[in-house]
């Protein structure tokens, strides 16, 4: 048709000039030509392999009744993981396995494929892919009744995916037959659908549709850039979302069962969406960052009837111990580059826990595995998908058993996936989707030739003719007896041509257009001049043609006379591989990942465990000794005892059991002699922004109460070490001041070590970040953008929360109707109003303290600080008067205009007026010196007691934990450190931090750490020099 | 406020001076704003000129090399140092000031910051650091140098007398410039100018633009030297010059090996290559920042390339580094016998702290007379002024501080300081500040 159009064209070009339209003839045929190739070769397509049509589409043209009914023989196949029978024969029928083992015999209409040294594995599965989902976010794919266009719960892979040709063929080549493709774009990104990987037409290649819910932590900027920016909002919103759905089930049951009586509640398809994946326990698919994400997610189970599948990053070994087996990890095989070293300036770059992550990568499945969680492959995340085999063959080589290998890429999937009964091993009655492999797959030799899915067959790898070996001419006469030696590797070959006794180098050969290609010196064969020459090459047999350079052309022919030497190596090695003890050959039971004597040989570097896995990370957790005994110091207890010279303080189980002069110890405790030192509580900063994963300010919205550092520790910050190196064992970890209301709060211990959630000082109550002034009107697109707003917009807020309360009350009471939703933004709000939550107010300037706590004191609650307070010197009678604790620096100002009134003097006069006081640092650096901090209050006149006490005893009663930590008293928690001097002096230096009785840092072992890292850093940098 | 009244616009010279909208006018109020701030308050006033000679008297008195005259008195008239002792003879009309039981130290010297130069950080209005383009070797920092800054005060109150203020921005920012922390005007504020010429080494992090930047700097250098040839040419055969050039014109003493070139650079790539530069185009340099100086320590020494270390109270660069990296720094540039002085913070508000700097660096192995050394004499011998101030000799100027104890130790107060022999008012805006809501709390 089209060409006919084409010629039409033709016809119809009128008033151009000849010229025009002979060219526009010429470039007409030449389409022609391009388009009749490409019609040609899909029909040859059609004919010969069939296209997989549409059950209910209308036939065009001839059917297809190729019989479709092959043996294969004669190879070695791996049924199922584990389970290897050798020479055996797989026989399927219309799409269907129908037999296989060794005893099968061969149905007579079966088409007899011999595969000789081959093996057969089933047809991988990768469970999480975006194969074949739309780039661009058109209209119809956001909702139109949910607030959030991050939230398309009801989208379907299944109704957009398209067959695409390049990623089919990658995966192809990679094993692969089928995978799950998920939705790419949004928090509540829609849902996955398996599909297969050949082509066809789309309704035969959707294998199962809404499977599966995907989440995740990371916004799309192609739905929008409002709300959430922060990972923590992202979190907060997949948890509203998830209590929507809840509430949205039952709005609609109570409006059902009276929908007279009861307003009709919203329609909102993604809500209705999630509330049935809920009830199906549909699993929800969500990627993590790192390991630590893991965690964080893994915490959602807990709070929702949810069944998760977390997508890992690659580090997730780095917390196998800790994480919750139950949830299955779907890993990439995505390991880091080499990373550069050569130099040693740019080794230098180099993290020690860059280094160990490249080294430790390909361990990650194996690990996992071996701490009991269930594993699937993703081809995701390995920069060139066709390097899949590759890497999985590395952690095969590190550790990975081959049977849980094939397990994580065929088996795991396809039960995950709830597709066992027809995928996942080569089983009669199950898809004839497979894997032929030149050799063992997880061999550097096993090269995937073919994949089959669902009967069908697609070539991988053209079968190129290896022209390597010994050949000798038979004609022409010249070259008669002459021998051609061909070597080297295929994509690099190298050889001579020996006649007599005479030999020449070939000069480039190569194979192009499967033919061979070289060149040669005639003159030292005694020819004349230069050769070249070309020729098919099949197994036994050359034919070709020469030309000499002066223009003369020859047929030639040899035959061969000897295999390439190699590739009878690669037999023998296949061979062997085919005994590997790992294989059971009986009945596949019983196996296990440790019998590596057949595989290349690792050498190990034996790295030592690392909590965390990163620099500074401890070898081990430090211990609680039962007793410890700190003698003869200068002891601050910054309680009622005041600060005793030359004391002991007695510590038991981690608590402070005794302070006083020469104490008599329990036997066993530990002595530390501390004469000449000095000892103070833990020193507390209260308004700290360090160890937060992503955003520190969700920035999208005024009020972000729902949001929760909480969600968002990141344990694996080598800050946290140097803040133990200042002493410093408790912080507040706040969200950002862009903000009128913020998020929620988290307090946390430097238990330097300890994964995120064991960081978290429970006891400690919560509190809200509120802020004022410039930082929060300073967006132009957003109310308040002055700070008459930004008291009204508090205002609006508290009322909301106070209505919130009522509703509740009201559905306590009455039980009618629809029931209230739960909202996570109004409820810290409320807990705020009603004294259970601390308020924490960022403010610079009087005016807008005194507009707050007037605020506060008209909804009856007090603040529990302001935070940084600089003009707080200027109401200190006032802030005392309400109660609030003043958190300030005691030299920043000036950076801003609301900042110029800071005064070095602000503790000294709200000190000495009665009010609260803390130091705090807002800044990770200057928190690990807060000793520094607290030497320039005393330069104002601050006594040195309470300048201890503005970073001990001061912050732990502004945030409501003085009696757990913050002073050295009886029952309390034994967090303290050993300073080598007055602790004010700009000369001292912590030399042990401690935290409930167990030593945290120690200077001493310090220095043999940097030590460590040193070296251990080396060692993994010679590894990777001798490695290249 | 005044300078608007006059404009002869019916409309106030703030919404003259802008073409646009709400936006530009909130930014020209807020200008406003800030400069009325500044002009009420101005600072503390100015000391009065030295008018009899004063001697300090009691005190313990520092001098260079660590030696201390116990309970000895320093004798000082017109703005000079005329005498020290245990009992030097007292000039006819001197004032005695007992500082028994206190100690007596040259003023500190902050060797490289933006004090002067800006006042609100956030307010591009309020500061003059960075000149528009990357070669500015003719902008010169005193003449930006607001006499009425309130940081200045504060610095001051603290401890430190001279302050060189910088320019910061391009390749060649500028030239910096000595100034003394007292004074009704730059010019009397004036120490010592030029002492450096700024450069900020174009970093090895970006390949693209280090290649461009570096080039920039050949072509200033070699357009420089053109100048002067054609100059010299021109004065040997009698003729008119060329016409002037004011960025080669400022770039002579540099060629003439008379100012030093201050090298803003911190990684071992980026000093090497600025020490290598550096000797090829027969310049003298001065490392300022020096991150990673401790690991070319040697290759200092040998050069005897001074560094001017800032800041030292810092995080490590690297992982894997020890939290103490940044902090030991100075140790080790002492061990390795690398000159160096120790510079501070580059912020305004900041400068008052720069002996807390020293003082990290001794809590991390630097001898204290080390560190003192490091922001006093040998600051002094690095910016070329230490014939004029740095340390207490006969002959050098008047810049004394009196202190309740170790100028190191941050709880240390200075109670008296001396600019050229002008004691200072030591009521700077923080103290007034403080003074004025005491007030409302006592009332």
């Amino acid at each position: 048709m089209r060409v006919v159009n084409y010629g039409l064209r033709v016809d119809c070009t009128v008033g151009t000039t000849l010229v025009v339209a002979r060219y526009q003839v010429k470039q007409i045929l030449k389409n022609y030509m391009v388009m009749t190739r490409v019609l040609l070769l899909a029909l040859l397509v059609n004919m010969i392999g069939g296209m997989v049509h549409s059950q209910t589409a209308r036939v065009v043209g001839l059917r297809d009744n190729t019989p479709s009914v092959f043996a294969f023989t004669n190879a070695t196949i791996v049924t199922e993981p584990g389970k290897l029978v050798d020479d055996a024969t797989l026989v399927i029928r219309n799409g269907l396995v129908e037999a296989v083992g060794s005893g099968v015999s061969i149905p007579a209409d079966a088409w007899v494929i011999d595969l000789k040294g081959k093996h057969i594995y089933p047809g991988f599965i990768d469970i999480f892919s975006h194969y074949g989902m739309p780039d661009e976010v058109k209209d119809e794919m956001v909702s139109q009744t949910h607030w959030n266009p991050q939230v398309r719960s009801f989208y379907r892979s299944g109704d957009v995916f398209r067959y695409n040709e390049k990623e089919a063929q990658t995966m192809r080549s990679q094993g692969f037959v089928a995978t799950h493709t998920i939705p790419e774009h949004g928090i509540f990104a829609g849902q996955g659908a398996v599909v297969s990987l050949g082509e066809g037409e789309k309704a035969r290649l959707l294998i199962s549709d809404g499977v599966s819910q995907a989440l995740s932590i990371n916004r799309s900027a192609k739905l929008g850039r409002g709300y959430p920016h922060s990972s923590m909002g992202a979190y907060s919103l997949i948890r509203q979302t998830l209590y929507d759905a809840q509430w949205y089930e039952q709005a609609w049951k109570a409006y059902s069962a009276n929908p007279a009586s009861t307003p009709r509640p919203e329609s909102n398809t993604a809500l209705a969406v999630l509330a049935g994946n809920l009830a199906n326990r549909k699993p929800f698919i969500i990627e993590a960052a790192d390991e630590q994400w893991v965690g964080q997610y893994s915490r959602l189970q807990d709070e929702f009837p949810i069944q998760l599948w977390i997508v890992g990053s690659g580090s997730e070994y780095r917390h196998a111990q800790s994480t919750d087996n139950t949830i299955p990890l779907i890993l990439p095989l995505n390991y880091p580059e080499t990373p550069k070293v050569s130099s040693p300036e740019e080794a230098m770059k180099e993290s020690l826990e860059s280094l160990r992550h490249w080294y430790y990568a390909p361990e990650n499945a194996s690990r996992m595995i071996q701490h009991g969680h269930t594993v699937a492959f993703t081809s995701k995340g390995i920069k060139n998908k066709g390097d899949f085999l590759k890497h999985l063959r590395m952690a095969v080589e590190r550790g990975l058993s081959e049977k849980e290998a094939l397990a994580a890429l065929t088996t795991t999937p396809a039960s995950l996936l709830q597709l066992q009964n027809k995928f996942g091993t080569i089983t009669p009655g199950k898809s004839a989707s497979f894997i032929i492999a030149s050799a063992n797959i997880f061999s550097k030799q096993g090269n995937v030739e073919q994949v089959w899915i669902d009967g069908k067959k697609y070539q991988v790898k053209t079968e190129r003719e290896d022209p390597r070996g010994e050949w000798s001419f038979s004609s022409p006469e010249a070259l008669n007896g002459a021998i051609l030696s061909i070597e080297g590797s295929q994509s690099k070959l190298r050889g001579h041509i020996t006649l007599e006794d005479r030999q020449v180098k070939l000069l480039n050969p190569v194979v192009e257009n499967e033919h061979l290609v070289l060149a040669f010196d005639g003159d030292s064969l005694r020819l004349q001049g230069r050769h070249r020459i070309t020729a098919q090459a099949h197994a036994h047999e050359m034919l070709g043609i020469g030309a000499t350079d002066k223009g003369m052309i020859y047929a030639w022919t040899a035959l061969r006379t000897a295999e390439y030497e190699q590739v009878s190596q690669y037999d023998e090695a296949n061979d062997k591989h085919d005994n590997d003890p790992n294989i059971d050959q009986q009945n596949g039971d019983n196996q296990d990942g440790n019998g590596d004597d057949d595989k290349p040989q690792h050498k190990a570097l034996e790295l030592p465990q690392r909590y965390p896995a990163i620099d500074y990370g401890l070898t081990e957790l430090p211990y609680q000794p039962e007793h410890v005994v700190v003698r003869n110091a200068t002891i601050w207890t910054q309680g009622p005892l005041g600060r005793l010279e030359e004391a002991d303080m007695l510590i038991s189980k981690g608590k402070i059991a005794e302070i006083a002069p020469s104490l008599a110890a329990p036997h066993g405790a530990i002595e530390i002699d501390a004469t000449g030192m000095h000892v103070t509580p833990g020193l507390i900063d209260p308004h700290l922004h360090t160890s937060i994963l992503g955003n520190v300010n969700e920035t999208a919205d005024a009020i972000t109460s729902e949001t929760r550092i909480l969600d968002v520790i990141d344990a694996n910050n080598v800050w946290i070490y140097r803040l133990l190196a200042g002493g410093l064992t408790t912080a507040k970890l706040f969200h950002g001041s862009a903000n009128p209301i913020g998020g929620q709060d988290a307090v946390i211990k430097m238990r330097w070590g300890n994964n995120a959630a064991d960081l978290v000082m429970a006891q400690a109550p919560p509190g809200l970040k509120l802020a004022l002034g410039e930082n929060v009107k300073r967006s132009t697109e957003r109310y308040p953008t002055t700070r008459m707003g930004t008291e009204q917009i508090l205002k609006d807020a508290f009322e909301a929360a106070l209505q919130y309360e009522r509703d509740w009350q009201t559905w306590e009471q009455q039980r009618q109707g629809i029931p209230p939703r739960r909202d996570l933004q109004l409820e810290p709000i409320l807990e705020v109003i009603r004294g259970k939550r601390f308020a924490h107010v960022h403010a610079y300037r009087q005016d807008e303290m005194i507009m707050m706590m007037r605020l506060a004191e008209d909804y009856g609650f007090r603040i529990a600080s302001f935070e940084h307070t600089l003009e707080g010197y200027k109401i200190a009678d006032e802030l005392r008067d309400h109660g609030a604790g003043a958190v300030i620096w005691t030299d920043w100002s000036s950076f801003k205009i609301e900042a110029s009134d800071g005064i070095l003097q602000n503790a000294r006069l709200l000190l000495d007026a009665g009010v609260l006081t803390s130091l705090h640092s807002d800044n990770t650096q200057l928190s690990t010196r807060m000793n520094w901090e607290a030497a320039k209050t005393v330069m104002t006149g601050v006594s040195e007691e309470d300048a201890i006490g503005l970073i001990t005893i001061f912050p732990a009663m502004i945030m409501g934990i003085d009696q757990y930590t913050g002073s050295l008293e009886q029952g309390k928690d034994a967090d303290f450190v050993i300073w080598n001097g007055n602790p004010l002096s700009a000369f001292t230096t912590a030399s042990q931090t401690w935290i409930e009785g167990k030593k945290y840092f120690d200077r001493e072992y310090d220095k043999q750490l940097q030590e460590e890292i040193r070296r251990e850093r080396a060692r993994i940098i010679e590894h990777i020099l001798k490695g290249s | 406020m005044k300078h608007i009244s006059e404009t002869n616009n019916k409309k106030p010279g703030w919404i003259a001076n802008t073409r646009l909208g709400g936006h530009r006018v909130a930014l020209s109020l807020a200008l406003v704003i800030t400069v009325f701030a500044f002009d009420q308050a101005a600072g503390q006033l100015p000391a009065p000129a030295q008018k009899t000679p004063i001697a300090l008297v009691g005190g313990d008195i520092y001098l260079e090399g660590g030696e201390v005259i116990a309970g000895g008195t320093i004798v000082f008239d017109q703005g000079k140092i005329v005498a020290l002792g245990q009992e030097p003879d007292l000039p006819e009309g001197c004032q005695m000031i007992d500082v028994s039981g206190k100690q007596v130290h040259p003023g500190l010297i902050l060797s490289r910051t933006s004090l002067g130069l800006t006042e609100i950080s956030r307010h591009a209005e309020s500061t003059d650091l960075s000149e528009i383009g990357p070669i500015n070797p003719n902008v010169r920092a005193q003449v930006a140098f607001h006499p009425a800054s309130e940081h200045i005060g504060v610095a001051a109150v603290h401890g430190i007398t001279t302050a060189v203020a910088a320019p910061t921005g391009g390749i060649i920012s500028g030239q910096a410039a000595a100034m003394r922390t007292d004074g009704w005007t730059w010019e009397q504020m004036t120490v010592k100018t030029p002492v450096g010429m700024m450069v900020n080494w174009p970093s090895m992090s970006n390949d693209e633009t280090r290649k461009d930047a570096i080039e920039a700097l050949n072509e200033t250098m070699e357009r420089a030297k053109r100048y002067r040839l054609s100059k010299e040419d021109a004065a040997n055969r009698n003729v008119t010059p060329p016409p002037t050039d004011l960025r080669w014109e400022a770039m002579l003493p540099v060629l003439e090996g008379t100012l030093p070139l201050f090298i803003s650079a911190n990684t071992i790539s980026d000093i090497q290559a600025a020490m290598l530069w550096s000797e090829q185009q027969g310049v003298n340099m001065v490392l300022v920042g020096g991150r990673d100086a401790g690991y070319i320590a040697d290759q200092l020494a040998v050069k005897d390339i001074p560094v001017v270390v800032t800041p030292v109270i810092g995080g490590p660069a690297r992982a894997w580094e020890g939290y103490d990296r940044t902090y030991s720094l100075p140790h080790q540039l002492h061990e390795a016998g690398v000159r160096f002085c120790i510079g501070g913070e580059v912020s305004a508000a900041g400068a008052y702290r720069l002996s807390h700097h020293a003082a990290a660096a001794v809590a991390f192995g630097l001898p204290q007379q080390q560190a003192l050394e490091a922001i006093t004499i040998n600051a002094a011998k690095i910016l070329g002024i230490n014939h004029l101030t740095g340390s207490l000799e006969a002959g050098k100027f008047a810049d004394i501080i009196v202190t309740n104890g170790n100028p190191l130790e941050i709880a240390t107060r200075t109670e008296m300081v001396f600019i050229e022999g002008r004691q200072l008012d030591t009521t700077d805006k923080h103290r007034r500040l403080y003074e004025r809501y005491m007030m409302k709390l006592d009332r």
